[in-house]
């Protein structure tokens, strides 16, 4: 194709028929287009060589505390969209007439690609501004840094690295400008020039809408993160102007409670803000009560007593008991919890973290709309207002803005969340369920009962244990049973005495001896020593308790506890049955109730002793020495009263109470005792 | 544990949220039924469990208050037996004069139904104690069955009912990854509004 320009004189109509001046801006036209295109090839690169080289060799230097991701930000980002741009642009050829209409149809349709992408990076500069200046301030990474973009790229004598970061920023409003340039060197009756002029406008409004994100981001950042001052801080703050302020904060809003003024209402945000507050609730709420939830069951698992040693292995209802519990612990429960953790916990904890920073700027504009207020008032009042004031009012709009534009995103990403939350806690028991469901309904088929319906299993295994109660029972009662012996204690005279004044008045089943020693408590009771013998008068007391009877002891009459005392049977009377008394205990355990068995009178391979000393009182008596042997010559006196027994003992002849003597056997020969 | 589980469910019902989102309502109301159901059923499992666990322990384990009794009722026999005995021993030792004789024999009446007394309470608790040891295997096999067969009631229950809840929401067929990085995503989506500070 013959190039347009070299055979038209200055003056004379070219072929086509177009004026010279036409010419003239069709060629800065042209122009425009060229270093439109040349100029985002050359950004492309350097930002290309940023991006990729610079970084990856400070990457590979390791630095320590540099924060890489913060520096470049969303870089690739931007390299991403200005790689398609260029490639869109490129794809006609520049000379082609419909050129123009690409290019703009191009731009209007990366708009919002565009809009993004450099709006979050020239929202992100003045941070990766700071970041800079901090680390310059480190010799060693300040000589990392420039080592690093001398021997990247020695030809742009650039000596750090926002040389390179400022490309975006100075970019994204060149382009208003190279297109501006473009539209200005086209003839209105260009067919693409409506198109070209959309574009411009859209650019323009592109920079207006990244500034101002800008701008709201900065405000957003300087007031949502809610300020954890010490008390000192707070007292390190206070001077005139912050006192001022506040001040006439607190008399607005009394003046707005009191009914002074009207309060700024704005039904819109109201409505943003109530829906956020309960929302919130709803957050901490749920988080709070999934946590208890949680510990709950981590108790419940703590308790393991599936582990512990019963020593009954064989049974097969244990076993499989035992197996089920040791797999649901093992695996199931612990699957559990981790889901319910990782799905629900976590995320409800991470997002009620994000409401502190909204909740903060909340709090923040109200301060700003009293200030707002006021200012204009004044405004309406005196028609001016100081710079600061204009600047404080325009905080609050931003902020307001910022907040009826955001809430709403907010609010719905967050309930969303809640909602899914609350579906995955749903369907994770349900999985639970199932499981464990799975598992013990195979161990169930094991069981001897498992054909059983519910209703009659339960009714019979509730029978079971009620008839074990009752031999439960019976297994303690059988424990519990006194298991006294009735042995017979070795009567002293004096309880020989008694014995003979008690069954002159009372029959012998109610004599009885005491076991031990009985210290009477109360009164009406009776004190015995051990071996003393009473009369059971009655098995009762006056109020009826049977474990307190009335006997009598050598004339005195009171209460003793019967389990202190059985039933005298003294041997050589009679072969007598244990006494009713006694229980079932002794039915049951053929316990010998120890009466000395009765045998026949034993002859005189037994020798006689005298047991105790005894004087004698009378002629017809004669005097023991314990100890001594003695012959029996009568079992009887005179009267044949038994109770006294003629003997010799050293030579002497004479009585002598019958049970001061001793039957013993002489070794060899065994023979119970036997009192005569 | 599950009271908790009702507080989650009867809590968000009672959060202003329900007035504003009648859908959410409805979820929250279904979620609260369910809960509630299950606590039921808890409570059910609970007092079965009662029945044929708890309180038969705690009769089986009545039975060892009077078992210790009888075996410390033994152990007094045995002291009594025991000092009986070495004085039985030490006037057998003694030279045979008369007192001695007449102590010896006295010693020994008093021994012997010591002695009786002792091996009855012996030979009653080595009867008894075993037999009772051994019947705890029979005793508690309902108990064992028990606890398995509640499980798979109310699990059967539980299934049932978050299963007819699910069938309700939409997506069930994700996996826990896909689900975690869902989350994620949300959440970043969330962070990257001004409003919420990015640490």
């Amino acid at each position: 194709m013959e190039p347009i320009y070299c055979t038209v004189l200055p003056g004379s109509p070219d072929e086509l028929g177009v004026p010279p001046e036409a010419d003239k801006t069709k060629h800065k036209q042209s122009l425009a287009i060229e270093e439109l295109l040349s100029t985002e090839r050359g950004y492309l690169n350097m930002i290309q060589l940023c991006a990729v080289d610079i970084r990856n060799r400070l990457k590979q230097k390791q630095l320590p505390d540099f924060d890489l991701e913060g520096l470049f930000a969303n870089i690739d980002d931007v390299i991403d969209v200005s790689s398609k741009l260029l490639y869109q642009l490129e794809l006609m050829d520049t000379e082609n007439p419909q050129y123009l209409q690409a290019l703009s149809d191009t731009f209007l349709s990366m708009r919002s690609e565009l809009e993004n992408t450099y709006k979050e990076y020239c929202a992100s500069y003045s941070n990766i501004l700071i970041l800079e200046a901090r680390y310059r301030e480190r010799e060693e990474l300040d000589k990392a840094i420039q080592e690093t973009i001398t021997s990247t790229a020695p030809h742009t004598n650039a000596t750090n690295l926002s040389f390179f970061l400022v490309m975006p920023v100075q970019r994204i409003a060149r382009y208003q400008l190279l297109l501006q340039t473009i539209l200005k060197n086209t003839e209105p009756s260009h067919p693409a020039y409506r198109s070209l002029q959309a574009t411009v406008d859209s650019t323009v409004a592109l920079n207006s809408n990244i500034n101002e994100y800008k701008r709201l981001k900065e405000v957003a950042d300087k007031y949502n993160k809610p300020e954890n001052l010490t008390l000192m801080d707070k007292i390190y703050r206070i001077n005139t102007h912050s006192i001022a302020k506040k001040t006439a904060r607190l008399s607005q809003m009394l003046k707005h409670e009191a009914g002074f003024l009207p309060k700024t209402e704005d039904k819109e945000f109201d409505a943003l803000e109530e829906y956020f507050l309960a929302l919130e609730r709803g957050v901490a709420d749920l988080q709070d009560n999934v946590s208890t939830f949680v510990k709950h069951f981590e108790e419940f698992l703590s308790r393991r007593p599936h582990e512990c040693e019963l020593d009954i292995e064989t049974e097969v209802a244990f076993r499989n008991y035992k197996e089920l519990s040791a797999i649901l612990h093992k695996h199931i429960y612990p699957k559990y919890m981790h889901r319910l953790k990782s799905l629900v916990l976590q995320p409800l904890c991470s997002l009620q973290e994000l409401f502190a920073c909204p909740q903060n700027m909340i709090r923040k504009r109200l301060h700003k709309l009293l200030d707002f207020e006021k200012i204009e008032e004044k405004r309406r009042e005196t028609g001016s207002i100081t710079y600061e004031e204009q600047e404080a009012a325009n905080t609050y709009q931003a902020i307001n803005t910022l907040l009826l534009t955001e809430m709403p995103k907010f609010n719905g990403m967050a309930t969303q969340l809640l909602i899914r939350a609350m579906e995955t806690f749903i369907f994770i028991q349900r999985d639970f369920a199932a499981d464990v469901n799975h598992i013990a309904s195979g161990y169930l088929q094991h069981l001897p009962h498992n054909k059983l319906p519910d209703y009659t299993f339960w009714s019979w295994a509730e029978g079971m244990f009620l008839k074990e109660a009752k031999s439960l029972q019976q297994i303690s009662q059988t424990f519990e049973a006194e298991l006294n012996p009735h042995f017979i204690l070795p009567l002293t005279p004096s309880s020989q005495r008694r014995l003979s004044e008690l069954t002159k008045r009372y029959k012998s089943e109610q004599i009885y001896q005491a076991s031990s020693d009985i210290k009477g408590g109360r009164d009406m009771d009776l004190s015995l020593s051990r071996g003393e013998l009473v009369a059971v008068i009655q098995e009762m007391d006056t109020k009826g308790d049977k474990r307190r009877w009335l006997v009598e002891a050598g004339g005195n009459r009171g209460y003793v506890p019967a389990s202190r005392i059985n039933p005298y049977h003294p041997t050589g009377q009679t072969a007598s049955p244990s006494p009713a008394i006694v229980d079932e205990a002794s039915k049951r355990h053929s316990v010998v109730v120890v009466s000395p068995a009765i045998e026949s009178p034993v002859l005189p391979s037994l020798q006689v002793f005298a047991a105790y000393d005894f004087s004698a009182r009378s002629i017809h008596e004669v005097s023991l020495r314990a100890g001594e042997l003695v012959t029996v010559l009568e079992h009887h006196d005179r009267q044949g009263n038994p109770q006294w027994t003629l003997v010799e003992v050293q030579g002497q002849k004479g009585y002598v109470p019958s049970n001061y003597l001793m039957v013993v056997p002489v070794p060899g020969i065994s023979a119970s005792s036997r009192k005569t | 544990m599950s009271k908790a589980a009702v507080k989650i469910s009867s809590d968000l019902l009672s959060n202003p949220l329900c007035e504003q989102d009648p859908q959410f309502l409805k979820s929250m109301t279904a979620l609260d039924t369910a809960m509630r159901r299950m606590d039921a059923f808890n409570q059910e499992k609970v007092n079965q469990i009662q029945k044929t666990v708890i309180e038969p322990l705690k009769k089986f384990s009545s039975v060892f208050p009077s078992l210790n009794m009888a075996v410390k009722r033994r152990e007094q026999t045995l002291q009594d037996y025991k000092r009986l005995q070495s004085k039985v021993e030490k006037y057998e030792e003694k030279e045979k004069t008369g007192p001695t004789m007449v102590k010896l024999h006295q010693a020994r009446e008093e021994l012997r139904p010591v002695r009786e007394d002792f091996e009855a309470k012996n030979k009653q608790l080595l009867e008894e104690m075993p037999k009772f040891y051994h019947s705890r295997i029979d005793y508690f096999q309902p108990s064992f069955e028990a606890l398995i067969r509640a499980q798979v009631a109310y699990f059967t229950e539980m299934h049932k009912i978050f299963g007819e809840l699910t069938e309700q929401i939409d997506q069930p067929g994700l996996t826990d990854e896909q689900r975690e990085r869902d989350n994620e995503a949300r959440l970043s989506e969330l962070k990257a509004l001004s409003i919420v500070a990015d640490d």
